[in-house]
């Protein structure tokens, strides 16, 4: 799998958290969603989103719920709790402040 | 809120692991199969869709396996299949589990049993309410006090009463009214003594019964309530009101079997009538350990009860009380503790009647009433605190040797460990699953060695009981801490026994071991040379505490042993005693001689009596007068110690004594001293009734002299070279706080010795023989002798009926033969004697057991070894000698050592010990040659088994 999807632990539930933010979905979907949102670049690899999205359910920032797919196949639907959805406004916080820092390091050095 | 989420997940992965399982296979699934669909869409057949999409997913069973981890129940979920993992192999290995567990349960069972007896006996908090907060008043000095001060103490507290440091936990009762005036500082302040021993009639025959004398607020500061009726207040605690008592539950069921209409009866008291006023709640039982009483009565109604020690006790100079407080709330330890001794201290140095001198700065101590209350802790805490380090030893006897088994079983299971660590199980995974093992095994132990543990206790007890002719003061039930420390102790020896074997599988070298065909000769090398040296050390580490533990308890046996072949100066043997005291019925004086004279008479008489005498106290019965005289001869201000007994008609020749020199006492003699003892009576009467200014017109006169016996010692140290007989001894004068001699308001007594007599231990049986004064008995309480020709157990009837025949209200008290008080004296002695040699043979056991194990095991492993070395000649007693020396080699390293040991450790049972030294020769040689012994036939067998090996067969098996 290409180098941009072995993202740092903390990245990846930062995508998947902002990826599920606005509708339910299941894994297959996240991965897609994320590659597609940008631009071919990030691409996630299953290994490590199954994980990843267990995690978070264990810790209370997602829930996870049987739906209904395309051609009636049955697949589970991630979506945030309330929780979930105060964590993500604040590692977003987080994670503009941090790459803004870079950037200016970057910039002015 | 994220727990609203987190814990149901929780419960559903532990519970329904299955439904879990299939959740992740069907989400998994779906993803596959879109990617899949994917990859048939970009134009792949779906054969090669497939391979690439599983290529993409990696390892399908790795990625389950973290999703698992995410989980956070992996660690129970593991220890569950470790637990069943382990049963099954305890299950497998009968013969091994059965002897762990039964060590186990031997090592467990006595800690348990041991200390349920220290939680009993020193842990135990006081049964009242909020018992934090509730002081004891401690008093201590720099100096004894000065001048006439009548003590008494009833054993409620330590004291000491040394010249150089005074300290002690009776007061006087105006101090206690000081207190009581004192509004800031308790919210509840009271006071105690006794109890006192009384005629208890009105319900059934006359017995004596044990009174506690209590001040009025004594239960509203304890926080005790009444199961029935009331409890006692300050409206009882006046000289005018209706004498009341109230009973403890415990008494109330024995003597009036818990009949509820007892409250109200009236009971006579030393022929006092007494309302019962009510009875105590249950868990009250008593306040310092190990002391009883059967109930309670006030301070002001007390007097009414011709105790001498409560008629005297209203001035500064009678200390008798123990006063009790509960600080109130916001006044720390320290600030009472500050204004107590301040009050205190003023009344010490400037009050009425002065005790001490600013140099010896009196002072207060508020010690916490669960520390300051020692009763009975004492007699009872050091040969309990010797048992516990002796159990705790055990214990490590018994995690060596079942880390020794391990350690032979942890070579059989190589192979097992050897898979596992190939498959991809962690180390830590590895030592986690064999500590888990080693805590099943040491639970199981734990849950049969509580078992042990009640057997244990029942026993001490019994034999405690036995002895002291009375239940067990202490109530042995298991309580929080007890359970506490079982489940500890049982994590903790399972970790402890388990954690080297399970190391040393950890640490395996794979090859080998997978390719180990039999498990032999693999273990050859340096890895195998590891498990045979922990091996070693175990056996020695047992061998060794084996023999301080044997040491100990020889030095405990022989202790036992010096005291019982005391030779106590009297003839033991067929002597029954009891205890009787015509002045708690109101005999006077005069009454009690002839009483005693009558009674005396008809008990020689009786068939089966070979003679009989009386006594105040009775020798060896652990009571002790001490008294100072003046010796004919010196300066005035000197006086000598000396021990003194009050003896009646025929003591000498009942008691087997033999009189030196001299004479013993006549009639003449016991009529010389009541005329002396009423005469002083008179001359005290006389006293008081004149003006006090007249008082220091008396000039010190002396009475005449009475006889007295003294025994050899004092004749060898305060008369040496020369002939006691006919010298006088005169009370001391007690110089009064100006130094200056008081003015003798009643003559002096004096004594002529008329005799010298052998000497005799006095109150027990460690005590030193010091100088001892015999003299004639006047009055007061007695103890009977009877010298009987057959049992004198089978007396004891007769004698009730010859008391009653003279007066049927007298009860008679600590009826008991010689031979029984001796063995009361010598209960911690006795019960330390026996449980230790219990314990020094388990000990002696268990290293042989872990010995015998070692070398078999090894003879095993070298059986190819012996083989070879016989094949090229060797014969059977070489490798006989070979292998018991090997076993030797081990005992007598174990042995070395554990004289070292018990060399510097024994030291610390040298309070216990009596006529042997901890350093004792004999006993340190007895226990190595005892051990070498044992040792030597724990070896015998697994090397007659090395040696009778075929070397054909034993080649043939590799």
């Amino acid at each position: 799998m290409s180098k941009p999807s072995d993202l740092v632990q903390g990245t990846l539930d930062l995508l998947i958290l902002k990826t599920i933010a606005a509708e339910a979905m299941h894994g297959w979907g996240i991965a897609q969603r994320i590659r597609q949102v940008s631009g071919e670049v990030l691409q996630v690899n299953q290994g490590a989103l199954y994980p990843a999205l267990h995690r978070l359910e264990q810790n209370g920032w997602i829930r996870a719920k049987w739906g209904e797919s395309d051609n009636n196949r049955r697949a589970r639907y991630y979506s945030l709790t309330p929780a979930g959805r105060k964590y993500l406004e604040r590692e977003e916080a987080n994670w503009r402040r941090l790459s803004t820092a870079i950037g200016l390091v970057l910039e002015k050095v | 809120m994220r727990w609203i989420y987190k814990f149901p997940l929780r419960i559903r992965s532990l519970f329904r692991k299955k439904r879990v399982e299939e959740d992740l296979n069907e989400e998994l699934r779906f993803h596959l199969e879109k990617l899949i669909e994917q990859n048939i869409a970009s134009g792949m057949t779906p054969k090669e869709a497939r391979y690439a999409a599983l290529r993409e997913f990696g390892g399908m069973e790795q990625l389950k396996e973290e999703c698992r981890d995410t989980w956070g129940v992996r660690m129970i979920s593991e220890l569950g299949q470790d637990l069943r993992y382990g049963l099954r192999q305890l299950r497998r290995n009968p013969g091994f589990t059965t002897v762990a567990v039964l060590t186990l349960a031997l090592g467990i069972g006595a800690n348990t049993a041991i200390f349920s007896l220290i939680d009993a006996v020193m842990l135990r908090s006081l049964p009242v309410n909020d018992p934090s907060h509730l002081v004891v008043l401690n008093w201590s000095a720099r100096n004894q006090m000065r001048g006439t001060i009548n003590s008494s103490s009833f054993g409620d507290c330590n004291e000491s009463l040394t010249d150089a440091n005074s300290s002690g936990c009776s007061f006087p009762y105006p101090f206690f009214q000081l207190l009581h005036a004192e509004k800031g500082l308790f919210s509840g302040i009271a006071a105690f003594a006794g109890p006192a021993q009384l005629v208890l009639g009105g319900n059934g025959p006359a017995k004596m019964a044990s009174g506690e004398i209590v001040s009025g607020d004594y239960f509203s500061t304890l926080g005790v309530k009444a199961a029935v009726g009331r409890t006692l207040g300050p409206g009882d605690d006046d000289p005018s009101a209706a004498p009341a008592v109230v009973l403890s539950y415990a008494f109330w069921q024995s003597a009036f079997g818990g009949d509820r209409s007892a409250v109200g009866r009236t009971i006579l008291l030393n022929s006092v009538p007494f309302t019962i006023a009510g009875v105590a709640e249950q868990s009250f039982t008593n306040l310092a350990p190990g002391k009883t009483q059967d109930f309670w009565l006030t301070i002001a109604i007390a007097p009414r009860l011709n105790i001498n020690w409560v008629s005297r006790g209203q001035s500064f100079r009678d200390w008798w009380l123990v006063i009790l407080g509960r600080l109130k709330p916001g006044v720390t330890l320290q600030k009472a503790q500050a204004a107590t001794a301040l009050t205190f201290r003023n009344e010490m140095l400037h009050g009425s009647e002065p005790v001490w001198k600013a140099s010896d700065n009196p002072g207060i101590e508020l010690v916490p009433a669960q520390q300051g209350l020692t009763g009975l802790r004492g007699f009872f805490s050091a040969p309990l605190y010797v048992l516990m380090f002796v159990v705790g030893l055990i214990l490590l006897i018994v995690c060596a040797n079942v880390a020794g088994l391990l350690l032979s079983r942890a070579a059989g299971r190589q192979t097992e460990m050897a898979v596992r660590l190939a498959v991809g199980a962690g180390r830590r995974r590895i030592v986690r699953q064999l500590l888990t093992e080693s805590v099943l095994l040491s639970l199981a132990g734990g849950a049969l060695g509580v078992l042990f543990a009640y057997w244990g206790v029942r026993l001490i007890v019994s034999l405690v009981s036995a002895s002291m002719l009375g239940s067990f003061p202490f109530v042995v039930v298991p309580d929080w801490r007890v359970l506490v420390f079982i489940v500890s102790i049982c994590i903790f020896t399972g970790i402890v026994f388990g954690l080297a074997p399970a190391f040393r599988s950890a640490r395996l070298i794979l090859t080998p071991a997978l390719k180990g065909s039999s498990g032999m000769f693999w273990l050859g090398g340096k890895r195998a040379g590891g498990l045979i040296h922990l091996g070693k050390s175990l056996v020695v580490v047992q061998v060794v505490l084996s023999v301080v533990v044997l040491i100990g308890a020889g030095l405990l046996v022989r202790t036992l042993r010096n005291l019982r072949e005391v030779n106590p100066g009297f003839d033991t043997q067929n002597l029954l005693l009891f205890g009787i005291d015509p002045t708690l019925e109101n005999y006077k004086p005069a009454q009690v001689q002839n009483f005693y004279r009558e009674l005396q008479e008809r008990l020689a008489a009786m068939p089966g009596v070979t003679s009989a005498s009386y006594s105040f106290p009775a020798l060896l019965s652990g009571s002790l007068v001490i008294t100072g005289y003046h010796l004919d001869g010196q300066p005035d201000k000197k006086s000598v110690p000396a021990d003194r007994l009050t003896i009646g008609t025929d003591f000498l020749s009942t008691m087997h004594i033999p009189l030196i020199g001299g004479r013993a006492f006549t009639d003449e003699d016991f009529q010389q001293a009541a005329e002396a003892a009423s005469a002083e009576e008179t001359a005290h009467k006389a006293a008081q009734s004149k003006t006090p200014g007249l008082g220091g017109a008396i000039s010190p006169a002396v009475a005449s002299p009475v006889s007295a016996l003294v025994n050899h010692a004092f004749a060898l140290k305060y008369f040496p070279g020369q002939n006691p007989l006919g010298m006088r001894l005169l009370e001391p004068i007690n110089p009064d706080m100006s130094g200056k001699t008081a003015p003798q308001i009643v003559p002096r007594r004096s004594w002529v010795i008329v005799g010298i007599v052998g000497d005799t231990k006095y109150s027990n049986l460690r005590r030193a023989i010091h100088p001892t004064v015999y003299v004639p008995i006047t009055g007061g309480g007695a103890r009977f002798e009877l010298r009987t020709a057959g049992n004198p157990i089978a007396l004891i009837p007769a004698v009730r009926h010859a008391v009653e025949l003279i007066n049927k209200n007298l009860p008679l008290f600590r009826v008991q033969t010689q031979s029984q008080v001796i063995d009361g004296l010598l209960v911690p002695e006795r019960v330390i004697a026996r449980v230790s040699s219990l314990f020094g043979l388990l000990a002696l056991l268990l290293a042989c057991i872990g010995l015998y194990g070692l070398l078999s095991y090894e003879t095993a492993r070298r059986r190819p070894e012996i083989g070879i070395r016989m094949a090229l000649g060797a014969e059977k007693n070489e490798i006989l000698r070979m292998v018991i020396g090997q076993g030797l080699k081990l005992a007598l390293i174990g042995v070395g050592i554990g004289l070292a040991g018990s060399f510097a450790l024994t030291r610390f049972l040298s309070s216990l010990l009596y006529g042997v030294k901890p350093t004792d020769l004999i006993t340190f040689i007895a226990v190595s040659l005892i051990l070498i012994a044992v040792a030597l036939v724990a070896c015998y067998v697994p090397a007659r088994r090395a040696a009778k090996v075929d070397p054909m067969v034993a080649l043939r098996y590799e």
